[in-house]
């Protein structure tokens, strides 16, 4: 039978599949890591992937899941999207009930629509864009992270309410829908504050490989007085030049950020980095007001030997813990069932804040982010922010 | 207004300096080199210890900037004779089209060893941080990086100038560019001329490995990828060989691109680039051996 299988296509597969539900033994529960393993994804899946493990090793010691261990198996996209589907494929022919899939949606979604036409829950590691859910997949597609909007949204009125910021400047590195995701959110929050008394001064645009961003700089630098705060919608390695040219610059505004900028691996490149914001799910930098947090935090040290290098870790906890709670209140792994279960998730806690999906957004329109502020080129946690209210799906759309 | 200049000069030095390191190669061997971009990433990356993990481990980038130079400019000099040793030697009496696919080769080779020593994951680096500061010069605030740029690529374009007119391997080296073989036939060493250039070649990718490196404050194994199309498409628009006309191109792209991003309105700017390649097409169709062709490079009847 298994045999045979493998010789099968991939849609006479799914056909097959839907005859013969559960290759997988009884006694067990399968997750399907279809991640990069090698190529240059593999820094960032790797990391999350890690902190899935460390869940997986908690709920087995705690007795398992439904009282059956859960086992893992994986599959190599190799960084590489014929690879994912074909990757998908493989951890779905090796019985799995949860396929895991790479951070980025473009990555993650080749094995993610496998798992949708075989009818299996996919989870995609920390995607931040809509489309890593229900409207680029299907209906048992989830991300484990916030919305890159959120991020945006949340620095503009954290920055407004807390920090009195009445003037911002919007910077975009137009090469990732991630980085377009951070600034639609801080251009859907901008008109609220813009009605309480603040003011967008200006907007430009670069891109990642930019070996210069010296004629936008010279443009902020034209403005009648120094903005207050610049949105700096972009990510790595980009991110560290444009942050390093703006401070050379003499530029001293508060800086703005996605989380995508989160961790201090970088920050040799500016030393005495200042007045610079990053929201974040949880603190690596030992300060998290959450103590079991850190505990966490330690507990990814002694597994990889390694302390987290950035926030990006987290949501892979996040992950495997609301898919096996679904799982248990479901009391069963069957996806339409473990599907509306987490679909009735409300704030559902967690370690890293809490978590709502819906029939309409697998994904966190709204959430609790931390603040690190970065001082001296030093890392803290100063404060916590939610928006007022949830970014609206037309607004996320856009 | 001055402020654009520099900005405009900064740029094109860089571009610059890429174009004419291309351009030395396409000279004496006919090849478009599309390692050139890979050596640069190579170059930078030597100041770093091999480690996967996200914090860069800095090594040789400690060094006093009066080792660090010339340590980075050996570096790209070296990898780039070795790639002619090992590779392009044995590639000479093939057409132009088949070594350059073997150059594109040796970058996914060389791209592919920094991944699997250093990860896909940008390191960062403070390099000289001394030239992060900002100074004033005729009411135009800039990074002291920007003017050393601009002063330091117009000395080696000097440099390179009296080199090739005042010395004898300059002699050699324009006469092999101008009638390789005829070159050959009156007593020009080959293989010496050649290693020549590409040390030259790969010392000018290590002065932008440098350059890039203190300004982004990132090694990244993609970082040449975009200098390099850019170097590549000055050296298209100066006219293939011709080593004055890939500098010119490289200051008027890197112009090009600075008054764009100034004079376009907002929302067209993210298409930027768009229009900087608009205006290279343009320069092609009403001068399609390029700015300044090259002597070699025409047809002879």
């Amino acid at each position: 039978m298994k045999m045979k299988l493998t010789l099968l296509t991939a849609a006479a597969f799914t056909a097959v599949s839907a005859v013969f539900p559960a290759f997988a033994a009884d006694d067990k529960i399968v997750v399907g890591f279809a991640t990069a393993q090698s190529g240059f994804m593999q820094a960032y899946d790797q990391p999350a992937a890690d902190a899935a493990m460390i869940r997986i090793d908690e709920i087995n010691k705690a007795g398992g899941l439904l009282g059956k261990k859960i086992e893992v198996v994986k599959a190599d996209t190799k960084s590489d999207r014929a690879e994912g589907a074909k990757a998908g494929l493989s951890v779905l022919d090796q019985g799995a009930d949860l396929v895991v899939v790479s951070c980025d949606y473009d990555f993650g979604s080749p094995a993610a629509l496998a798992a949708e036409a075989a009818g299996k829950i996919s989870f995609f590691l920390c995607a931040e864009s809509v489309k890593a859910g229900i409207q680029g997949v299907g209906p048992h597609s989830f991300s484990a992270s916030v919305l890159a909007p959120v991020q945006g949204a949340t620095m503009a009125e954290w920055a407004f309410k807390k920090k009195n910021a009445k003037t911002f400047y919007r910077l975009l590195d137009t090469w990732t829908e991630y980085n377009k995701g951070i600034c639609d959110g801080f251009d859907w929050m901008m008109p609220k504050l813009e009605a309480q008394g603040a003011k967008l001064v200006g907007k430009d645009t670069f891109k990642n490989d930019d070996a210069s961003i010296a004629a936008q700089i010279t443009r902020i630098k034209a403005l009648p007085k120094e903005p207050d705060a610049i949105m700096l919608c972009t990510m790595m390695p980009g991110a560290v030049s444009a942050i390093k040219q703006i401070r050379a610059a003499g530029i001293n505004s508060m800086i703005l950020n996605g989380s995508g900028v989160d961790g201090s691996y970088w920050l040799s490149a500016v030393p005495d980095l200042s007045n610079f914001f990053v929201p974040v799910q949880g603190s690596i930098y030992g300060d998290d007001p959450n103590p079991d947090v850190q505990k966490f935090n330690a507990a990814y040290k002694a597994k990889t030997g390694q302390d987290p290098s950035s926030q990006y870790v987290y949501p892979g906890y996040v992950m495997i813990d609301v898919w096996a709670k679904a799982v248990e209140r479901a009391k069963s792994t069957d996806a339409d069932k473990v599907v509306a279960e987490l679909e009735k998730m409300k704030g559902e806690p967690t370690l890293f804040g809490p978590r709502t999906f819906t029939s309409e957004l697998h994904h966190q329109n709204t959430a609790k982010y931390l603040i690190a502020e970065t001082t001296k080129g030093k890392p803290h946690i100063v404060d916590s922010w939610t928006i007022s209210e949830p970014i609206p799906l037309d607004a996320l759309m856009k | 207004m001055l402020q654009i200049v520099f900005d405009a000069l900064s740029l094109g030095s860089l571009y610059a300096l890429g174009a004419l390191g291309i351009a030395l190669i396409f000279g004496v061997m006919r090849l478009v080199n599309f390692a050139h971009g890979d050596v640069i990433a190579f170059s930078i990356f030597a100041l770093l210890w091999p480690s996967t993990d996200a914090m860069a481990i800095v090594f040789a980038g400690n060094l006093p900037w009066f080792l660090l130079i010339p340590f980075v400019l050996a570096v790209g000099a070296g990898l780039s004779v070795l790639c002619e040793i090992v590779v392009f030697r044995r590639f000479r009496n093939t057409n132009p089209a088949t070594m350059m696919i073997a150059s594109f080769a040796l970058g996914f080779v060389i791209r592919y060893f920094l991944l699997m020593l250093y990860s896909s994951r940008p390191k960062s680096i403070s390099l000289l941080p001394v030239l992060s500061q900002p100074v004033e010069i005729l009411g135009a605030r800039l990074p002291l990086l920007q003017l050393i740029t601009i002063i330091v690529t117009i000395a080696i374009l000097f440099g390179l100038v009296i080199f090739l007119r005042r010395t004898r391997f300059g002699l050699e080296m324009r006469a092999a560019a101008e009638n390789f073989s005829m070159a050959r036939m009156l007593g020009v060493r080959a293989n010496r001329v050649i290693m020549g250039a590409f040390a030259l070649s790969g010392a000018l990718a290590g002065a932008i490995a440098l350059i890039f490196g203190i300004q982004t404050g990132t090694a990244d194994i993609q970082m040449g990828a975009a200098v390099m199309l850019m170097a590549f498409i000055s050296t298209v628009i100066g006219g293939l060989g011709s080593l004055a006309g890939a500098v010119l191109a490289g200051f008027l792209l890197g112009a090009a691109s600075v008054v764009m991003q100034v004079i376009l309105p907002v929302d067209a700017r993210p298409f930027r680039d768009a229009f900087v390649y608009g205006a290279v097409i343009l320069v092609l169709l009403f001068r399609p051996q390029g700015l300044i062709a090259a002597r070699g490079t025409k047809e002879r009847v």
